[in-house]
């Protein structure tokens, strides 16, 4: 099996091939580039399969260089190379499933809708899809900047695809500069991570993480950490890296280009806005979490940050009326859930959010998108209802998904979402900090019930409200395929690591746990245990099954409390918009805190009037200054020559004048008048 | 023989007679005039001092200086000539068009 | 012999133009610009320099020293050779000015035979600076760029072409005489340690530990320290620096679009690559004991660049103040004087000719069609004329910095070396400078969303169709160049480290004085709050 690593590299090049054929031939060809994607993501799929059965056989991480991109060995080199380990092939398998599904379903979503402009839409994809894959396998953190920033352009290429319509181009705009803001922060990190490391390399002997802990262990290594402590330097240059994190994952207060971002065709929501692009900043910190389990500073920050997401994007998510809003308010909170999880050293819990969340979340967009198809590309919840029976295929397989985002059991969703809040509650048990980030995700849940539930109950049941929703338009099996995909997967993938069955019988079915367990030395989840406990002080604590047992029920039980509300609201008939009854809450929910006005005015306001005073200041004092010197050298020059008067009479009395004075100063200085 | 004091006395009031009349007046033949004056002005003084220092290169000099202004005043007549033409007047201070 | 053959090609072919008549100058001109690219290009191919033109230890490709005259104390020569610095900056010449001449064919309709001339004249001129290794040959080049650029601004150009030529013209030559006053500062002081006005002589004589001698009472390193801000000055209005930077815009808007992609492509270098020439070679003690005051400028640069850029209708504009900010990066890595640092500003020279030559060629074929440059004139290009969206949307993203595209490379290694660089707050400041990143997102998001995207509208009433392929292809040529440099730099970078790395063991470190520290300190501040 160890050969099958030499084929890694064709797991991102097989699309950027479909890219090229998109881009140069899709016009020509009768799908418009959609087989070309296909192929590439499924030919990527099966690499993808492949490689996590040569990690599973091999146990041992994959390292090799793929391009050395400067190939300066002092002060560093910087090439772009394949990590291949646990993680990564995971996370490498989740992304090409969900892209070769998304592609499947956009021949239903574009193609069967007539759209023009198909060859860039494929073309759009299968970067994405690329950049995306290349980001996952990046063996270094440089590497993993250019490819973040790539998929970054990627969804913004997607985002403003219907780029005639005025909102699409605006929102890729703002989802553009919300996450550059944050990949600045990134940018500087970087550069900094290899200022002081000379590397950026996430495994191996001399990856930065294992240099940060020799010398926070006291090992010389001689490096540069520009006159800081070496902890708080590493913390600084943790958050630096963060920014970037919080800017892709949509975490507070840089979220508020993922509501916008549902502007773009459906399919690219669930792709790139659901389940792979915004993963990428939680996988990012998975993937460095030996640098972060360092820096117990950083991790606190990254727990309460999550914890406040989760329940600050749930709440805004109660009151949408389109569904693709409720949607991307949920991706929020739940990517909260997963830095919920990384902060507070549920390294495996994070991971497996991400993946069941991956599953059921692009499950939801696709079928949210099924629906839209359905109601003829109108996203609005209230004129929808009582599709139950006549989408069946779409309702029963986002049932299955609504089911696990809410958390109940035995959909994925719970097994997932309990292990984190497990997680929390036992960091929290210890350090208020933590608990009241446990608490605030443990609220979300009530809230992710009661929305996920609203949604359904708005969409699928009570009587259609319009004519629109009696007859709906129905779809082919392109649509449905990738539904069922994901419908059976949401359904099962919570399998791979029931934590409280375990717990309770002993059965050794945490498969997820030993997956993490091997590996390079330094990227097992036990090495990142010992370093959370030695450097961060996590202590182990272990938990009596009572307590498992506990916080699952506690879990379960506010997800059905949600659920159940939502049931006796809006799971009648004819549901009334329940939203007045919350009074001015209603007016802050529908503006989403107002988040959007600061930042546009930050943006706008505030920026744009420096930039309007900045140049004003240039033309008026630089330029007035330079235009002023021009100025006095022509003005001295307008008086000067009126002298020229054109009477020969006053040119030979300055003629004489001038004749005189020259004696006269001759005369003086000659000493002829001594 | 006469002291070259003199000469030099002679010349200085005529070339102050010149000068004179050249900030003075403005009819450009007085004006003409005056610049001959000047120029006379000099050549006393080169033949003042050629006869000072016993040798005739000043007088040659004179004779240069007398063709010369022979030439000037058929030059600075034409002038005179089509400043008429122009501006159907000598004065020399109605001419002003060749300033700033 | 080779860069003789370049000249003498250009300016034959220069003569050969302006005698013929008008309707053959397009494409015959065309034609002759090609033979200095294949030139420049063998000459990369061939190229087997070693080390940098000016210091101990090097070997110049392609040299060729001639004794000219002599004048007072010292003799001249023709002397000209290539090391990696200067050989990506020809070849970044001759391409652009071959792309130039293509995109001139729509915009340039009136007296065809002495633009493209002109245009073959300025290559000629600007070969010479990056060739030239005698002061004298030097200045030469130096001032016959101006000539040229003036009457292309002055007669092609814009409504105000007349304020802008004298404007650019006037102010450079001041400069000029600035940095001469500098240089021959320097050259006096070295006194009679040189012979010859060779740039390599003065370099390695000022090596020599106490070479500068006092001069009107000031002290050997006053002397120095004075001669570097007289040159600094000069070249700064080149490249150019915050606060002399009030010419450049105006130059842009009103030169037609292929003497902007000549002006903002190859002319800023002119003054970056002076700088690392004279400067930073010359002097490097001085420029690190100064570094916070450089430091200073180009994070003013950066920023303020940067916000102007924001605060523009005209999307000339905002290309020019872009450039500004873009030029204040290579003054970073300039200062930061550490490989990456130098190398980063030398590959930011090539990588910046590149993309703001495809944003000017962008904007000027959006000109052509719609006859107005203002963001708030046009929307929905994009539905019209989709190459050419795309290709402003390339190059924007190439000037945001994205990776895979050679913007990104630069600036990371501007970045990564100033990060790293000796002087104080280096990690700070540079966190501030990198702040650009951002800003430039922003002006070229707003612009691109603006005029690119919505519903198609254009105020002025002319026909919008596909534009034609001699506009397209110098698009899509300096797109690939742009991607070829950002996914392998090595192809250019591994020749600028060759000239660079002998620069960086330049190192006579000494720590910088109080009072410099706190006026940079002071300038710096400015650039925060400005932020």
């Amino acid at each position: 099996m160890a050969g099958a690593f030499q084929f890694a590299p064709a797991i991102a090049a097989l699309p950027f091939v479909s890219f090229l054929i998109a881009l140069f031939g899709g016009r020509f060809m009768p799908k418009r580039g959609a087989f070309a994607g296909i192929t590439a993501t499924g030919g990527s799929l099966l690499l993808s399969a492949w490689m996590y059965f040569a990690v599973l056989s091999s146990g041992e991480p994959h390292l090799e260089i793929v391009h050395t991109f400067i190939a300066v060995t002092d002060p560093f080199t910087l090439e772009l190379g394949i990590l291949i380990d646990q993680l990564s092939a995971l996370m490498l398998l989740i992304v090409s499933l969900i892209s070769f599904l998304v592609f499947v379903f956009s021949l239903g979503y574009m193609n069967d809708e007539g759209e023009t402009g198909l060859p860039r839409y494929y073309a759009g994809l299968s970067l994405f899809s690329f950049s995306m894959l290349a980001f996952v396998m990046a063996s270094n953190l440089f590497m993993a900047f250019m490819f973040f920033e790539l998929v970054g352009l990627c969804s913004y290429l997607l985002i403003g695809f219907w780029f005639r319509a005025d909102a699409p181009p605006s929102a890729a705009k703002k989802a553009f500069l919300v996450t550059r803001f944050g990949d600045y922060f990134f940018l500087v990190g970087v550069v900094g991570v290899l200022g002081t490391f000379g590397t950026s390399a996430f495994a191996g002997d001399g990856s930065f993480p294992v240099l940060a802990e020799q010398v926070l262990a006291g090992e010389t290594v001689g490096i540069n950490t520009f006159g800081f402590d070496p902890q708080t330097w590493f913390t600084i240059l943790g958050l630096l890296v963060l920014g970037g994190v919080m800017g892709k994952s949509a975490q507070f207060p840089l979220h508020t280009w993922l509501p916008d971002a549902m502007e773009g065709p459906t399919p690219v929501s669930a792709l790139i806005h659901a389940a792979t692009m915004v993963a990428a900043g939680v996988y990012l910190v998975a993937r460095m979490y030996g640098f972060y389990a360092l820096s117990p500073t950083a991790l606190a920050i990254i727990a309460f940050v999550g914890g406040f997401t989760a329940l600050f994007a749930a709440t805004m998510g109660v009151v949408k009326r389109e569904i693709k809003q409720v949607l991307a308010y949920s991706t929020i909170s739940q990517y909260g859930y997963m830095m919920l999880a990384l902060g507070v050293g549920g390294y495996v819990a994070g991971v497996f959010h991400l993946t069941t969340h991956a599953v059921f979340k692009a499950l939801l967009f696709l079928g949210a998108g099924a629906v839209i198809v359905a109601m003829h590309h109108d996203e609005d919840m209230w004129k929808m209802g009582g599709l139950k029976d006549r989408l069946p295929v779409t309702y029963y397989t986002f049932l299955a998904g609504s089911l696990a985002l809410a958390g109940i059991i035995p959909f994925s969703g719970f097994w997932s979402k309990d292990e984190v809040l497990f997680e929390a509650l036992l960091r929290g048990m210890d350090n208020p900090i933590f608990f009241a980030a446990y608490a605030m995700a443990l609220l979300g849940v009530f809230f992710t019930g009661f929305y996920t539930f609203r949604m359904v109950f708005l969409t699928f049941h009570g009587e259609p409200r319009t004519t629109v929703a009696e007859d709906p338009h129905q779809f082919g099996w392109n649509m449905k395929f990738p539904l069922v995909v994901l419908g059976v997967l949401a359904t099962v993938i919570g399998f791979i690591n029931m934590t409280p069955i375990a717990e309770l019988t002993g059965a050794h079915i945490e498969f997820l746990h030993v997956w993490f367990e091997h590996g390079g030395e330094a990227l097992t989840v036990e090495h990142y245990g010992a370093l959370l406990e030695q450097w961060a002080n996590y202590g182990e604590v272990h938990a009596g099954s009572a307590l498992v047992v506990a916080s699952g029920a506690v879990s379960l039980l506010f997800a059905l409390a949600g659920a159940g509300a939502a049931h006796v609201l809006y799971n009648v008939p004819n549901p009334d918009e329940h939203t007045d009854k919350l009074g001015s809450i209603k007016t802050v929910l529908f503006n989403n805190y107002y988040q959007d006005e600061y930042q546009v005015w930050l943006a706008e306001g505030l920026t744009a009037n420096v930039a309007r005073g900045a140049d004003t200041f240039d033309q008026g004092i630089i330029d007035g200054a330079v235009n002023s010197i021009s100025g006095v050298s022509l003005s001295l020059g307008d008086r000067t020559r009126r002298i020229q008067t054109g009477d020969v009479t006053n040119y030979a009395t300055l003629l004489t004048a001038g004749l005189v004075v020259l004696l006269v100063a001759v005369g003086v200085l000659g000493g002829w008048f001594v | 023989m006469i002291p070259s004091q003199y000469y030099l006395v002679l010349s200085a009031a005529v070339f102050c007679i010149g000068l004179f009349g050249i900030l003075t007046r403005r009819n450009a033949l007085i004006f003409l005039m005056s610049v001959e004056l000047m120029l006379n002005a000099a050549n006393i003084n080169f033949v003042a001092f050629s006869i000072q220092n016993g040798n005739l290169t000043g007088q040659v000099f004179s004779l240069f200086t007398i063709a010369l202004a022979a030439a000037e005043v058929a030059v600075g007549i034409g002038i005179i000539l089509v400043l008429y033409r122009n501006f159907n007047d000598v004065d020399v201070t109605t001419a002003t068009t060749m300033r700033w | 012999m080779m860069i003789e053959l370049l000249l003498g090609v250009c300016l034959v072919g220069a003569v050969a133009i302006f005698l013929l008549p008008d309707r053959y100058s397009a494409r015959l001109s065309f034609g002759i610009s090609l033979l200095p690219i294949i030139g420049s290009l063998y000459m990369y191919a061939t190229f087997d320099g070693v080390g940098n033109a000016l210091l101990e230890g090097s070997t110049l490709a392609f040299e060729t020293k001639v004794n000219w005259l002599s004048i007072g104390p010292y003799e001249l020569f023709y002397h000209v050779g290539l090391d990696g610095v200067s050989m990506p900056l020809i070849v970044l010449t001759t391409i652009l000015t071959t792309l130039a001449i293509l995109s001139a064919w729509t915009p340039i309709d009136e007296r065809q035979s002495q633009f493209y001339g002109l245009m073959l004249l300025m290559e000629a001129s600007l070969i010479g600076v990056f060739a030239a290794l005698d002061f004298f040959v030097w200045f030469v080049f130096w001032e016959a760029v101006l000539i040229p650029m003036y009457f292309l601004i002055g007669v092609w150009g814009g409504p105000r072409r007349k304020y802008a030529a004298i404007k650019f013209f006037v102010y450079t030559n001041v400069a000029s005489l600035v940095m001469f006053v500098g240089f021959f500062l320097l050259v006096f002081g070295l006194g009679d340690s040189i012979q010859t006005l060779g740039l390599p002589a003065i370099a390695q004589a000022l090596s020599a530990p106490g070479a500068v001698e006092s001069i009107a009472g000031m002290p050997p390193n006053t002397v120095k320290a004075v001669a570097f801000f007289l040159m600094f000055a000069g070249f700064a209005v080149k490249v150019p620096v915050v606060p002399v930077h009030t010419w450049l815009p105006d130059a842009h808007v009103e030169a037609p679009t292929p003497v902007s992609v000549i002006l903002a492509g190859v002319l800023l270098k002119m003054g970056t690559y002076a700088l690392l020439r004279f400067n930073f070679t010359f002097l490097p003690e001085i420029a690190q004991q100064y570094a916070l005051i450089l430091v200073a400028f180009a994070v003013v640069s950066v920023i303020y660049g940067a916000l102007l850029a924001l605060a523009q209708q005209d999307l000339k504009r905002i290309v020019a103040y872009s450039s500004v900010s873009s030029m204040g990066y290579v003054i970073l890595g300039l200062v930061a004087f550490t490989l990456y640092g130098l190398g980063g500003a030398t590959f930011q020279m090539i990588s910046h000719g590149l993309i703001s030559g495809l944003l000017f060629l962008g904007v000027g074929v959006i000109y052509n069609t719609t006859h107005t440059r203002m963001v708030g004139d046009m929307s929905g290009l994009a539905d019209r004329m989709p190459v050419t969206a795309g290709a402003i949307v390339a190059g924007s993203f190439a000037y945001m910095g994205l990776p895979l595209m050679s913007g990104f490379v630069a600036e990371f290694l501007v970045f990564s070396g100033s990060f790293s660089a000796d002087f104080a707050y280096a990690p700070l400041l540079t966190a501030i400078a990198m702040f650009g990143i951002v800003i430039v997102a922003g002006y070229y998001l707003f612009a691109m969303q603006r005029t690119l995207f919505g519903q198609f509208s254009v105020s002025t009433d002319y026909e919008i169709t596909r534009a034609s392929a001699h506009d397209v292809v110098p698009l899509v040529v300096l797109i690939v160049l742009i991607i070829a440099l950002g996914s392998v730099p090595e192809i250019v970078f591994d020749m600028i480290e060759g000239a660079i790395r002998p620069m960086t063991e330049l190192t006579a470190t000494q720590q910088a004085d109080t009072g410099s520290e706190m006026l940079g300190l002071g300038v710096s501040f400015l650039g925060g709050v400005l932020l």
